[in-house]
C-alpha cells in the first residue's frame, strides 16, 4: 500500500476577466485561493506560464506539490474530450488551444479541462443542489447561456464533446441575431446582452415612464434592482425573458426528462422576477407527462466558489499522471 | 456449468395500432418465425394479452420449443421501460396505466421487457442497423407521431421517469398550430403525417396555382410524395416546408446532444430527397457552429416490416432471465 494517497487537487476557473485558482480537499473545503487578471496575458503561452507559476507558489505554501493529485480547469469553450479550448468567442486566445497538454507539461500533473457549464454541473452534483441526482440539467445564465445534463449519473458529453449548447437552439425563427452568427438563439434573449436588448426594445415600444430610462449603462442586475422598486417596465423585461427561457427549458426537459433543472450564474440572482415567469411558461410548454414533475431550482452555491469547486471535482475525474513514476 | 442450457433465442413483439406482429429471433437478428394478428379485434386488454401470450407459446412450441427462448421484448406506443407499463396512450384502445410486462410474464413464465417504439427501434439500429458501433446518436421515428430515443455514451438515455426523447412535443412555433397533446406549436403538429397533410391544405388555400393535390380526396404523405415525383410544385413545397421545420427541430436537438448521427426511421422518410434536402439545409443553418457539418443525417436501412420486431428482440436481451421453474 502507498502511504502517499493524495487528498488534494487544484481547481482553476478561467473567466473573461479573472482567473481564480484554489487548492481544494476531498470534501470541497477550499484550503487556499488566489487570482489574477486574465486579460493581462493576451498571449496564451504567457498565460500558461503565469498560471503554472502561480499554482506552484500557492501549492508550495500550502502542503507542497506532492500533496496534489491533479488539476481541473474550467474555461469557456473548453472541451473535456480533447482537453482544448476551442474557438472561444469570449477569451483573448483564438483557434484551438491544447490547454490541458500545455499545463500538464509545465506542472507534471494530470490536467482536465472542461467548459464552465460542465464544470458547474459537476460542482452541483458533487457539492450542491444536484447531490444524489442521476438525471438533471444545469443551466448557466450569464454573459452566455450554457448547459450540461447528466444521464444516469454521468455527464452527457456528446460525440465530440460539445453537448449542451441550449443557448444556441433556435427559439424564434428569424429572430434576433446572436453572437454566434445565427438568428433567434435562446442566448440572444435570455443571457445578459439579450435581457438588456429586451429592455431597450420595451423602452422604444412605448413612452411609458420607467426608471430604466434614467440608467446610463443598463445591466441585468440594475434591471432586477428596479424590479424590487416596483418599476413595471423592468418587471416586464424579466417577464418576457422568463417566458422565452421557459420555452427553451421546456423543450430541453421534454427531450431529456430530468429530475431537476438548476439555474446558476449571475442572471439567476434576479430571483422570483425571473423564476416565476420561467416556471409558468415551462409548465405551459413542457410535455404533458412531465408537467409538475420537474423541479426548477436556483443554485445555492456561491457564484465565486461554484466554478472552482466544480473544477476541483473535475480534477478527480481524470487518471493521475506523474513525470516521476 | 451447464452450457447446453444457454438460451439463444428471444421473442420480439411489435404492438401496432392495427396489427400486432411477433417473431422468434436469434442473437444475430435472424427472424426464424413470424406471425401477426389484428390488434383492434381486442378492445379489452386482458383478452388481448391472453391471446397474445397463447399465440407466442404456440409459435415458440412449433419453432424450437419453449425451452429455447430466453425472454420476450415488447415494443408498444406510450410504454415506459422503467415501469413496464403502457401509460395513458392516446392512440391505443386501452386506457390508463397497464402493467403489460407483468401481465405477460405471469402468463408466459418468461421475463418480459417493454419499451416504446423509438427506444426499441434505436436498440435495433444499434444492434443491426446504421447506428452499429455508435455511442452517441439519436433515432427519430416519423409516422403518426414523432418520437425519438437518445443514446448517451453507449447507453439508452431514459430520463428520470423514462419519458426522455419527446422531441415531437418540443415547441418550434410559439403560439403555433394546436397539437393533439393539447399544446401549441409542437414539432409533431408540423412534421407527422397529420402535420404534413395540414401543411398541404394550408398551401392549397394560400395559393391559387394549379396542383394535382386539389383533385385527390384522401391525401396521404405517400400520395404527396408521388406527386413530387411527377413535378407538382405545391406538393414539392409541402415537403419543403415540412423539411425546413424538421431541420430546425433536429438542429436544436443536435446542439443540445452533439450526436454522431441522427437516424430517421418510419414512413415519412420514404419521401427521400424531397424531404431530406430541405431538412439538411435547415439543419446546417440552425445547428451550433462547432458541430456544423459533423452530424450525419442517416435514413434507416432496416425494412419497415421487421424494424420494430428486431428492436423488440434486442430489448428482450436487456432484461434478466426469469423462470417459474428455477
Amino acid at each position: 500500500m502507498e502511504d502517499e494517497t493524495k487528498s488534494r487537487v487544484v481547481g482553476v476557473d478561467i473567466s473573461k476577466e479573472l482567473t481564480t485558482y484554489a487548492i481544494v480537499d476531498i470534501r470541497g473545503n477550499i484550503i487556499a485561493e488566489n487570482r489574477f487578471v486574465t486579460t493581462d496575458y493576451p498571449d496564451i503561452n504567457d498565460f500558461v506560464t503565469k498560471l503554472s507559476e502561480s499554482i506552484v507558489m500557492l501549492v508550495e505554501e500550502n502542503g507542497g506539490l506532492f500533496s496534489i493529485r491533479s488539476i481541473g480547469v474550467s474555461s469557456p469553450s473548453g472541451n473535456f474530450l480533447t482537453g482544448s479550448v476551442v474557438n472561444s468567442p469570449n477569451l483573448p486566445w483564438k483557434g484551438d488551444i491544447p490547454l490541458a497538454a500545455m499545463l500538464r507539461d509545465r506542472m507534471g500533473l494530470a490536467v482536465g479541462v472542461a467548459n464552465d457549464a460542465h464544470v458547474a454541473a459537476l460542482g452541483e452534483h458533487t457539492y450542491g443542489s444536484a447531490h444524489g441526482m442521476k438525471d438533471f440539467i444545469v443551466v448557466t445564465l450569464g454573459s452566455g447561456l450554457g448547459s450540461c445534463f447528466f444521464s444516469n449519473g454521468s455527464e452527457h458529453r456528446g460525440f465530440s464533446g460539445f453537448a449542451g449548447e441550449v443557448g444556441h437552439t433556435c427559439v424564434i425563427d428569424h429572430g434576433r441575431r446572436c453572437g454566434c452568427g445565427k438568428e433567434g438563439c435562446l442566448e440572444a434573449y435570455a443571457a445578459a446582452q439579450g435581457i438588456v436588448k429586451t429592455a431597450e426594445e420595451l423602452m422604444a415600444e412605448s413612452d411609458k415612464p420607467s426608471l430604466m430610462r434614467q440608467v446610463e449603462h443598463l445591466t441585468p442586475r440594475a434591471i432586477a434592482e428596479l424590479c424590487q422598486q416596483g418599476d413595471e417596465m423592468a418587471i416586464e423585461v424579466y417577464r418576457r425573458t422568463g417566458y422565452i427561457l421557459g420555452i427553451g427549458l421546456a423543450n430541453y426537459a421534454s427531450i431529456v426528462n430530468p429530475q431537476a433543472i438548476i439555474l446558476a450564474g449571475g442572471i439567476s440572482h434576479a430571483g422570483h422576477w425571473l423564476t416565476d415567469p420561467v416556471r409558468e411558461s415551462f409548465e405551459t410548454h413542457v410535455f404533458q407527462n412531465l408537467r409538475g414533475k420537474v423541479k426548477l431550482l436556483v443554485s445555492k452555491l456561491n457564484d465565486r466558489e461554484r466554478d472552482v469547486l466544480g473544477a476541483s471535482a473535475l480534477a478527480w475525474e481524470i487518471p493521475e499522471y506523474s513525470l516521476f513514476k | 456449468m451447464d452450457s447446453s442450457q444457454t438460451k439463444k433465442r428471444v421473442v420480439g413483439v411489435d404492438v401496432g395500432m392495427e396489427i400486432t406482429t411477433y417473431a422468434v429471433v436469434d442473437a444475430r437478428g435472424n427472424i426464424l418465425a413470424q406471425e401477426s394478428f389484428s390488434t383492434d379485434a381486442y378492445p379489452n386488454v386482458e383478452s388481448y394479452i391472453a391471446v397474445l401470450s397463447d399465440r407466442i407459446v404456440t409459435l415458440v412450441e412449433a419453432n424450437g420449443g419453449y425451452e429455447s427462448v430466453r425472454s420476450v421484448g415488447v415494443c408498444c406506443p406510450s410504454s415506459n421501460f422503467l415501469t413496464g407499463c403502457i401509460e395513458n396512450s392516446p392512440n391505443m384502445p386501452w386506457k390508463g396505466v397497464i402493467p403489460m410486462a407483468a401481465m405477460m410474464r405471469d402468463r408466459i413464465g418468461l421475463a418480459v421487457a417493454l419499451a416504446n417504439n423509438s427506444q426499441c427501434i434505436a436498440l435495433g439500429e444499434q444492434a443491426f442497423g446504421v447506428a452499429h458501433g455508435m455511442k452517441d446518436f439519436v433515432v427519430i421515428t416519423l409516422g403518426h407521431g414523432l418520437g425519438s430515443c437518445i443514446f448517451s455514451n453507449g447507453k439508452m438515455h431514459l430520463g428520470s421517469k423514462g419519458f426522455a426523447g419527446e422531441i415531437g412535443h418540443t415547441c418550434v412555433v410559439p403560439g403555433g398550430r394546436e397539437c393533439s397533446c393539447g399544446r401549441q406549436g409542437c414539432l409533431e403538429a408540423y412534421c407527422s403525417e397529420r402535420g404534413i397533410l395540414r401543411t398541404a391544405r394550408e398551401l392549397m388555400e394560400e395559393r391559387t396555382e394549379h396542383s394535382m393535390m386539389r383533385q385527390i380526396e384522401q391525401l396521404t404523405p405517400k400520395i404527396i410524395f408521388e406527386l413530387c415525383e411527377m413535378g407538382d410544385a405545391l406538393a414539392i413545397e409541402t415537403y419543403r416546408r415540412t423539411g425546413e421545420m424538421l431541420g430546425r427541430g433536429l438542429a436544436n436537438y443536435a446542439s443540445i446532444l452533439n450526436p454522431e448521427a441522427i437516424v430517421l426511421t418510419g414512413g415519412i422518410p420514404h419521401a427521400g430527397h424531397w424531404l431530406l434536402d430541405p431538412v439538411d439545409k435547415a439543419f446546417e443553418t440552425h445547428v451550433f457552429r462547432n458541430i456544423k457539418g459533423q452530424t450525419k443525417l442517416l435514413v434507416s436501412m432496416l425494412r419497415d416490416g421487421e424494424r420494430d420486431v428486431l428492436g423488440a428482440s434486442v430489448m428482450a436481451w436487456m432484461v434478466k432471465e426469469y423462470s417459474l421453474f428455477l
